[in-house]
Parts: C-alpha cells; structure tokens; sequence
C-alpha cells in the first residue's frame, strides 16, 4: 500500500471513529435499542465505492475495535462484527451493478443486512429467538437512515474534488 | 436503471414496507391470557401472570453483573444494571409480546409469552 494511501484511510478511519462517538453523545431518538442513525456508515458507502475491497475491510474492522474500545463496551464487540461482516459483502456485491446515482441502494442494503446480522449473533449467543421481534423495526428505521448516510456518501462521492 | 440494480431496488422496497406492516401490527396487537418470562442463557428462571398483581423488586445475578428488575403496575422493567451501555434500562416496561427486554451483556431476556 502506498504511503498516501495508508494517510487516506488513516484519516478515513479518524472521521468514522469521530462521528461514532458523537453519535453516541447524541439523544437516543426511541428507547428501542439498536434503532440509530449509524453516521459511521457515510465513511464506509464512501469506501467501499472509492477504494479497494481489502482496504475497506481494513478499516472498518479497525473502526469496530476502536469504537468497542471508545464506547467501553466490549459486550457490543460481538454484534458490531456479525453486523458489519453481512453489511460489508452485501455492499460489496452490488457495488459493480450500481451507477453513481444508485449508491444510496448498496447503504440500504447495508442498514438492512446490519440489522439482520446483529440479530443473528444476538440469537446465537443468547440461545432464544425472542429478540426476532425487534427485525420489523429494526429493518424499518435501518431503511430510512441507511438512505439518508447513503445519500450523504453519494453527495460526497460525486463530488470531483475530493 | 440497468434491470439488477432496479430489482434491488425493488427488494428492498418490499424490505421496507413488510417491516413496516409488521411493525404497525406489533403495535396494534394487544395480548391476551399471556405470562411474562424472565430467562436467562436460554433457562427460564421466573414465570408469572401477565398483568401481575405483584409489586417488589430484587436482582437477578450472574457471572457477567446483575440486573435489577421491579415489578409494579402490573407490568415488568429493569431498573438498573451494572452494564456500560443500560440498553435493558432504557427499554422501560414490558409492553409487547413481540418486544422483549434485553440484556445482551447478561444474555437476560424479560418476555410476553402467549399461551
């Protein structure tokens, strides 16, 4: 990886870690747990569409360590991962049949398979399918705020300056 | 639109309102005759009628911290935990079959079972 390159994502991760804990400082919107806004998720439509698939991989599993580690929540560790492996090859696979008017799509389906896979890990650990009832709603906002990060990163994307 | 990216869109759009519609009916579907579970690490540890005439409060321990649970006004809710994120706090009252409360740290769950 060129020096450049490695300074690029540095700052990438930077600005992903940022928006994580000022999110977190933010207040909840509904006491429904894991119904967020997800600002982190801008940097990583903005990556998975500018760099390549390793590099991207590389920082988002270096932002959900540090995130884990800044948020003091080591329990969250587990279901960051589950959801952010899904939403990263989700994103990853729809990334060659989308314009650079669709990007938003590929944020959707990232919000979408989070959710699911977050769900799916807290299943597994916590052996009980009662948690199944949050996917409506989860899946429902998931919808809406992966539109409006994914418009964000679109808005960036398209931006010849950068 | 190329013909894959519309078909997501699409899928996508039905993700969107099916989750929707559930959600409306998760709302709007009251229960009935039903029991609350408290179970945790997937053993039940407390049943009791749902609404309860009980009014108490007491700690549920395990290895990884306690919980604290009251029971009042015919309903459940956790009151504190020695957790960092106090997601299960945050939760408030046991309301819906379909929404439990949850403890992930403590793989706690507090839920409306119907018979």
């Amino acid at each position: 990886m060129k020096p450049r390159r490695i300074a690029e994502l540095g700052v990438l991760t930077g600005i992903a870690l940022i928006l994580f804990v000022i999110e977190l400082r933010l207040p909840e919107l509904t006491p429904i747990p894991g119904v967020k806004l997800g600002l982190a998720n801008i940097v990583t439509v903005f990556c998975v569409f500018r760099y390549r698939a390793p590099e991207t991989v590389l920082l988002v599993l270096t932002r959900i360590f540090l995130g884990a580690v800044f948020a003091a929540n080591p329990a969250s560790l587990l279901y960051s991962a589950a959801g952010a492996a899904l939403c990263l090859t989700g994103m990853l696979l729809v990334k060659p049949i989308l314009s650079e008017k669709q990007i938003w799509l590929a944020s959707v389906l990232g919000a979408v398979l989070h959710n699911t896979g977050q769900i799916l890990a807290a299943i597994l650990l916590m052996q009980t399918t009662a948690v199944l009832g949050y996917l409506p709603v989860l899946l429902f906002s998931g919808c809406i705020a992966g539109f409006l990060t994914g418009m964000a990163a679109q808005l960036l994307l398209n931006r010849k300056i950068l | 639109m190329n013909r894959k990216a519309l078909l997501l869109g699409i899928v996508l759009g039905v993700i969107f309102l099916g989750s929707g519609g559930v959600l409306l009916w998760q709302n709007l579907h009251k229960p009935q005759g039903a029991h609350i579970e408290i179970v945790q690490d997937g053993k039940v540890l407390y049943t009791m009628a749902y609404p309860t005439a009980e009014t108490r409060t007491f700690r549920i321990e395990s290895e990884n911290g306690w919980n604290e649970i009251t029971i009042r006004d015919g309903s459940i809710c956790i009151s504190d935990a020695d957790c960092p994120d106090q997601t299960c706090v945050k939760t408030g009252m046991l309301r819906s079959e379909s929404l439990p409360i949850v403890c992930l740290p403590h793989k706690l769950v507090i839920r409306l079972e119907e018979p």
